[in-house]
């Protein structure tokens, strides 16, 4: 944390309190779907269909910011945020969330974080539903469920966390490089010097 | 009682049973602790019951859902026992009955858990709780906090957004593609503007002379006495006194492993 500046971690603190918000909301959705899936017994895999959402802070913030560290803490502030905000998870959010991080923050180590490339973001959204899978075979007990139920439920998670995390979390994080508003930060840079370069 | 204890102290004493009992597979141990922290909650009647049975009835439905899935598909070591009864082709035995059964109740003590912090807990204080009892670096908290109070802004610009679209004449969206659009228009000109407000909030706390040094005086000053350790012994020690007795009564199960 000693190489970042006030700058940045600010915004990473921002960005973690406004997807805190997105987060308690995308449970109500979960919910919802999970009521018309439970009479046939599938009730849960109504949040692995969306579970990618969940671990979009991660990839915004570290394609944003390309420091050590930026996956996992910013992840990791959305878990506390949403416990701020009252959320029923209660204080384990924040274990969970620390846990997904950590997955995400796995696939930028891998590369020494020096590839931001969309392959590596959706390796990230991958890492952390790979993290958050074996997290629930403990917290949730899924350990409990049959081994055909159990594949079917991480394909679907993996699935997820690669195009709702990494895709969908690219491309907003690049509409928002756009607008200018990211001029100080890492990927705001990069876009300025791609800007220049088509303009030559 | 439940609002004075140090937060940090508070959220350790309810996280600890909880990562516990996810070792537990039977239906007694998770009921005996659900049962304690429920009592706890209301014998000392800071929280309104009504409010509390609101919160927790969503959780009833999915603790029923999550137990019902676990019943129809259990795994190897979960799905011994005589056939209580059949549906479609699926087959519920005693066991996978008891296996599902208990992941629900074991969701429903977190729950219980859980909401004994939230609706006990003030954020602020929590937040300079962990500062200053887990060392979070003085940056992030504060950032934290300024981002926390700037959540009825948001709600505020998103009405903004709305009626400014409405008056240029943009409707209702229809169908996906539109949906699509929609989400654009409004998402992205709401996270640009968190994102500036980030930046001048880090300006204004640069110029106020913030340095974010550990070892500064706090306003509020936040304390552990000697009833925030007693209060954690005595729900992580709750958790071993409830395996016990269904050690004793011969339900005892860690992860498929009857005792």
């Amino acid at each position: 944390m000693t190489k970042w500046n006030l700058r940045e971690i600010v915004l990473m603190a921002i960005l973690g309190v406004v997807f805190a918000v997105i987060y308690l909301f995308f449970f109500t959705v979960g919910t919802g779907i999970t009521n018309l899936l439970t009479p046939f017994g599938l009730g849960p895999f109504g949040y692995e269909v969306i579970f990618g959402i969940w671990f979009i802070v991660s990839i915004i913030t570290a394609y944003i910011i390309r420091k050590p560290g930026a996956a996992l803490i910013s992840e990791t502030i959305a878990g506390g945020v949403q416990v701020l905000l009252g959320s029923p998870a209660g204080p384990m959010l924040i274990v969970s969330a620390f846990i997904q991080g950590l997955g995400a923050e796995a696939a930028f180590a891998a590369t020494k974080y020096r590839n931001y490339s969309k392959g590596v973001l959706v390796a990230a959204g991958v890492g952390a539903a790979l993290a958050s899978f074996v997290w629930g075979l403990y917290h949730s007990g899924y350990i409990a469920l049959s081994l055909p139920l159990l594949s079917s439920m991480l394909i679907v998670r993996v699935i997820s966390g690669a195009l709702i995390a990494g895709l969908l979390g690219k491309w907003i994080t690049e509409r928002l490089a756009d607008t200018g508003v990211l001029r100080s930060y890492a990927l705001g840079k990069e876009w300025k010097k791609k800007r220049e370069h088509k303009a030559s | 009682m439940l609002t004075s204890i140090n937060p940090t102290m508070k959220a350790f004493a309810v996280l600890i049973p909880a990562l516990l009992l996810a070792f537990t597979f039977d239906p007694l141990t998770p009921f005996i602790y659900l049962v304690f922290t429920v009592a706890v909650t209301f014998f000392t009647g800071e929280v309104a019951f009504k409010r509390w049975i609101l919160i927790v009835s969503p959780f009833l439905l999915l603790a029923a859902s999550f137990a019902w899935m676990t019943m129809l598909h259990p795994g190897g070591a979960f799905s011994g026992g005589d056939v209580l009864f059949s549906l479609w082709s699926f087959q519920v035995t005693t066991e996978s009955f008891r296996a599902g059964i208990s992941l629900g109740l074991r969701s429903l003590s977190f729950a219980a858990l859980s909401l004994l912090f939230i609706l006990t807990t003030d954020s602020t204080k929590f937040m300079l709780s962990l500062m200053q009892q887990c060392k979070l670096p003085p940056k992030l908290t504060f950032g934290i906090l300024a981002g926390y109070r700037f959540l009825p802004t948001f709600r505020y610009e998103l009405q903004v957004l709305r009626q400014a679209h409405r008056i240029r004449g943009v409707g209702r969206a229809r169908g996906v593609k539109e949906r699509m659009h929609q989400f654009r228009r409004y998402a992205i000109p709401l996270l640009a503007n968190a994102i500036r407000k980030a930046e001048r909030v880090a300006l204004a706390m640069e110029s106020k002379g913030f340095t974010g040094e550990t070892d500064r005086t706090h306003y509020h000053e936040m304390t552990i006495q000697t009833r925030d350790w007693v209060f954690v012994i005595v729900f992580v020690a709750m958790f071993f006194v409830s395996v016990f007795l269904s050690y004793q009564l011969g339900f005892l199960n860690i992860f498929g492993k009857q005792f």
